[in-house]
């Protein structure tokens, strides 16, 4: 028999995750699938297991002074609902595994779960978003991408809880994000791909890239980025080759058994050439 | 044809609502008391003999009651193929050997109190391996190098070729005409080679199984199985248990699609319950069912044409190397259906040549699988002939209608070409085929769309691809099925047929075929299927055979009833038998106007007069295998950004003879081609360098879901096949031959490259782009 809490607050998860070690449950949708046995046997916990996704101090999605303000165990089913949640996180969201599962899961076990095809991560990665994570004694914020340090690990500390993402507000005026997997549904990313940009008088005043399932972590690079800023689509369109051959330096797929790496370095970088030569004025 | 009541007509399956409610219970819902259960142990390694196996660690586990391995368990060869007896596969497997033959072979099982017991005990089972040099490559398969897979007295049951010192399990050579003649003639040749994959037949309900005894200690083999006769007979060989001591029950099935065509886990808790006069019982994981059931058999089919400048082709030779893996089941008709379901489709071909092998490799084991080899063999031949139909400037809808195969005439390739042995002559007396190309055509639109490559979005371009095919119905001279029936006091009737229904709803349209002759509705037939004890026998539900040969045996058993009823209702109307008919549950005499119920009738035979009571019973088998004709039409996107081939429409125009529940056949086809575009698009196996399968569970073994599934359309074209009960013909595999053709004939008419190799993955349809510079 597993052991169970059902905190009534953050704060009581908190006190909790103080005391002794437990295993946090959101959406349970990762958890049970890793802890899962053979047929007919439910599936295993070695440590007590602290269910968190009913405390609705971190279910929200809100606007707070310039920032974006998401509750952990938000589940994607609201993301998709609430109107102050980005369109291109909705956008990613909406290929994330199936109605079922967009229900149970949620966007904070998808950043604590830190697995190279997260979808959540890239957009979040672009978007420049922190985690406010809590325990008893302290708070802290961290940028996600200081965060995931490697496939399944972050700096996450025993007694800790993410309770938050915060994401700054700022429009894009472009918005591009592709999965490519192998179904429609209930599919693992082989590559995502996501490009945003904010144009002003027909030049490039910010512009981000992220490619997910593509290396350990998600890759991104401000120096990339910087050399595009500034420029116009005619311009940046003639820079093409040699932006692809940078990233393709930054990107480091694998084989396995969802896809190969050629096939996720060369469809990643013709993303990115779409990407670039749908900015304005190409 | 006539004013038909039940035939023809959707009627709700007789099953729905019970499945809809949970009430109707699948093996797993049997509650067998304490039993014991089991768990099994296999293969890490491909190739290997067993030197050493020390179970003491795992008979200590507690709870642990019973340990078996091949030290102790006797040794009978056979075949898990649940097929006519002799069985046409060869006798190559044990339950428990010395030598291990792939990854997922069983090396040992442990049962026990708990599902957990037995899972710990297996692991505690030590075994050391003395590795082999494994086969993984079928195309060195008969290198004298190889290294050979069965050493020991493995043999057929039927004459048939086996050469297992060559690791051959199977070998077809036919032929006619003169080839070398018909090659010179042509104006061109083409060849090209075709592979298909191994695939899982995914059937949402995993291979289990469940063993009891009876008051009187006779064994109970609850069992989700196509073939509970076949399944009688080879536990009874296997296990030395008389016939006359087991009795098959099979319940509801969540789908079987070929793979519980296998008899696989009867043995098994057949043994443990015999063994230890206790119940057993054994689920597969999905794990189990991907790495050690059964699967399509992968084939490489080389199909080399001559061909004139007008599309006429003067010689053809299909050369087909099949992947049967560590075992030989259904590795040759699996091999001949690859010919001779494909090659009679062009019966003007004059001169011909068929060569089949069928090869060992230390690799998962073929098995039974909707399509029999014509789905591999129909792959190569409608990608051929569309090259052809290119090549000769054609349309490739005019090119099939001006050279398939019409009413009235045959193909030498039927007598040739038979299951296990030779065929049988047959003239087709039904195809619709033209029809069914046309109504498919026009319900794609395909003559606005083929050849456009019209831009459907950001980088995606529209291509349209088309493939038909022929199936069979049943196995003539070989599958036989029974039926019987009785009348009970109200007027109703009991209908026990062998017949298995596998969630396909053949219960459902004997009862409409008996009800059809009796002239009453179908809630008038109670149906009883598939019980060794109180059923007649059927060899199952395969070979597309249940709806044309067991149909056909309870049209006969219905029509001996209605004979008994006229009998019984002259006295009582003290009327001429000529001048009665049945209508609507009465009998009535025609010149009079009288009329008397069936109820009437039942209440006077068993307890009026003479008394006794209306039943019948008969059994039917073929001696011809109708075809049935599809065409298939694919709409596909192809993202050129990603190689993603996405199939946006899907038409499907089945001639299957006369529907008997039309909403039931396009079923079929539905099922059919979702499985077939899956198949197509996404399944794969993928194994690592030692024969190891690294995704065997639905998270990495894509099979489509609802949000894959695109605009499918199934059109029925009926036609009237003499030879079978109310003109009907089989419906159930043929659906699934089109769509990977269909599909990879679309993918060349979008983006000009072909696909010789499923499936058609985004990183295949990339990579194909690539090396022949259109990306
Ligand atoms: C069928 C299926 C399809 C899927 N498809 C996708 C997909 O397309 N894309 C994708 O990205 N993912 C997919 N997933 C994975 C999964 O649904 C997501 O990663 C989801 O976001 C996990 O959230 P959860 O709440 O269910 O996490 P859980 O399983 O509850 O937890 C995951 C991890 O995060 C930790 N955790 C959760 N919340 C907190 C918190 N507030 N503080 C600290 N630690 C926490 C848990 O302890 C655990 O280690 C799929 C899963 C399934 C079963």
């Amino acid at each position: 028999m597993v052991r169970t809490y059902r905190p009534q607050s953050f704060q009581e998860a908190l006190e909790i995750k103080k005391g002794a070690p437990v295993i946090t449950i959101a959406g349970g949708t990762d958890l049970m699938v890793k802890r899962r046995r053979s047929t007919g046997l439910s599936p295993y916990f070695e440590v007590p297991a602290m269910f968190i996704a009913h405390l609705g101090e971190i279910k929200g999605v809100r606007f707070d002074g310039g920032n974006i303000r998401i509750g952990a165990a938000c589940s994607f089913a609201v993301l998709l609902q609430n109107e102050a949640t980005p369109p291109i996180l909705k956008t990613a969201v909406s290929r994330i595994a199936s109605p079922a599962v967009r229900n149970m899961g949620t966007i904070g076990g998808n950043i604590c779960n830190a697995s190279p095809a997260g979808d959540t991560l890239p957009v979040l990665y672009a978007r420049d978003a922190s985690v406010v994570l809590k325990s008893i004694d302290q708070e802290r914020i961290l940028k996600i991408s200081e965060f995931i340090t490697a496939p399944g690990e972050t700096v996450l500390r025993e007694d800790e809880l993410l309770k938050e993402i915060v994401i700054p507000e700022k429009p894009f005026d472009v918005n591009f994000y592709r999965k490519v997997g192998t179904g429609m549904t209930n599919t693992i990313s082989k590559i995502t791909f996501t490009g945003i940009a904010e144009i002003l008088n027909g030049m490039v005043k910010d512009i981000r890239i992220t490619f997910g399932a593509v290396a350990p972590t998600v890759v991104r690079s401000r120096v990339n980025e910087e050399r595009l800023i500034g420029h116009s689509g005619k311009e940046i369109e003639k820079m093409i080759p040699e932006i692809s051959s940078l990233y393709s330096a930054l990107i480091n797929p694998i084989d396995d058994q969802r896809s190969n790496a050629f096939y996720r370095r060369s469809v990643s970088l013709r993303l990115l050439g779409h990407f670039l030569r749908a900015l304005p004025g190409c | 044809m006539g004013d038909y009541i039940n035939i023809g007509r959707s009627v709700r399956k007789i099953d729905a609502l019970s499945l809809a409610t949970g009430a109707d219970k699948f093996t797993d819902d049997y509650e067998i008391h304490d039993p014991l259960y089991i768990a099994i142990l296999y293969s890490p390694v491909a190739h290997a003999e067993i030197k050493q196996i020390d179970v003491s660690a795992a008979e200590k586990v507690r709870g642990v009651v019973d340990v078996l391995y091949y030290g102790n368990v006797q040794r009978v060869l056979h075949t898990t193929a649940g097929q006519g007896y002799p069985e046409p596969s060869p006798y190559d497997a044990l339950l428990f050997d010395r030598r291990v033959r792939f990854v997922g072979d069983r090396v040992a099982l442990a049962a026990a109190e708990t599902r957990e017991a037995a899972i710990e005990a297996v692991k505690k089972i030590e075994v050391k391996y003395r590795d082999l040099e494994p086969l993984f490559d079928m195309e060195k398969a008969m290198d004298e190098s190889a290294p050979r897979i069965h050493v020991d007295d493995e043999y057929t049951k039927i004459p048939a070729e086996y050469r297992p010192e060559q690791n051959l399990a199977a070998e077809i050579k036919i032929g006619f005409g003169d080839l070398e003649r018909g090659f010179n003639e042509a104006d061109f040749i083409e060849e090209q080679s075709y592979r298909m994959h191994y695939a899982s037949h995914c059937a949402i309900e995993p291979h289990t199984s469940c063993a009891y005894f009876d008051d009187r200690g006779r064994l109970v083999i609850v069992t989700a199985t196509q073939v509970p006769f076949h399944v009688r007979r080879i536990v009874s060989t296997v296990l030395d248990i008389p016939v006359m001591m087991i009795r098959v029950i099979k319940p509801r099935i969540g789908g079987g699609f070929g793979g519980k065509q296998e008899v696989i886990l009867e043995p098994l808790v057949a043994l443990v319950a015999w063994r230890n006069k206790r119940p057993a019982k054994v689920v597969m994981s999905r794990k189990e069912v991907f790495i050690s059931s059964r699967t399509r058999h992968p084939m490489r089919v080389r199909l080399k044409t001559g061909v004139k400048r007008d599309g006429r082709i003067s010689a053809i030779e299909m050369d087909c190397l099949m992947n049967t893996g560590a075992y030989g089941t259904h590795a040759l008709t699996v091999l001949a259906n690859a010919g001779g379901k494909v090659l009679p489709l062009f019966n003007k071909i004059e001169n011909l040549k068929f060569h089949g092998r069928s090869v060992y490799t230390n690799l998962p084991v073929g098995g039974a699988y909707r399509g029999y080899g014509a789905t591999q063999g129909y792959f190569a031949f409608n990608q051929h002939m569309d090259i052809i139909a290119r090549r000769t400037d054609q349309d490739i809808t005019d090119f099939f209608k001006r050279w398939h195969i019409r009413e009235g005439e045959t193909s030498a390739v039927f007598k040739a070409l038979g299951e296990g042995k030779e065929g049988v002559s047959q003239v087709i007396n039904s195809c619709k085929l033209d029809e069914c190309i046309d109504r498919g055509a026009g319900a794609i639109g395909w003559h606005g769309k083929r050849g456009k490559r019209i831009e459907s979005g950001r980088n995606r371009v529209k291509g349209m691809g088309m493939a038909i095919a022929m199936q069979g119905s049943g196995i003539p001279g070989i599958d036989m099925a029974a039926a019987s029936m009785k009348m009970n006091d109200d007027g109703s009737f009991n209908l026990y047929v062998g017949a298995t229904d596998i969630g396909t709803g053949s219960d459902t349209i004997l009862a409409q075929i008996a009800a059809e002759v009796l002239k009453i509705p179908v809630e008038m037939i109670i149906v009883l299927s598939s019980d060794t004890d109180l059923t007649p026998f059927d060899t199952g539900a395969y070979a597309s055979s249940t709806t044309y040969i067991s149909g056909g045996a309870v049209e006969k058993c219905a029509e001996d009833i209605k004979n008994q009823l006229l009998d019984t209702a002259s006295v009582m109307l003290k009327a001429e038998k000529d001048s009665l008919k049945l209508d609507a549950g009465k009998v009535i005499d025609k010149k009079t106007g009288k009329k008397v119920p069936y109820d009437k009738i039942a209440y006077h035979t068993l307890y009026i007069q003479d008394q006794f009571q209306i039943q019948a019973q008969a059994s039917c088998t073929a001696s011809e295998s109708p075809p049935p004709f599809i065409a298939q039409f694919a709409e596909v996107d192809v993202d050129r950004s990603t190689g993603k081939a996405e199939v946006v429409k899907f038409v499907s125009a089945v001639d299957c003879g006369q529907p008997v529940n039309p909403v039931l056949a396009e079923g079929q086809v539905e099922g059919a081609v979702v499985n077939g575009l899956s198949y197509a698009l996404c399944e794969d196996y993928i194994f690592n360098s030692k024969g190891r399968m690294v995704n065997p569970r639905f998270w990495d073994y894509k099979i489509y879901t609802a949000a894959d599934i695109p605009e499918i359309i199934t059109i029925v074209v009926n036609s009237f096949e003499k030879s079978g009960p109310f003109g009907v013909k089989s419906v159930g595999e043929i659906g699934i031959n089109g769509p990977a053709p269909a599909v990879a004939n679309a993918i060349f008419d979008a983006v000009g490259v072909r696909m010789y190799e499923t499936p058609m993955t985004p990183e295949k349809v990339w990579k194909r782009m690539k090396e022949e510079g259109v990306n």
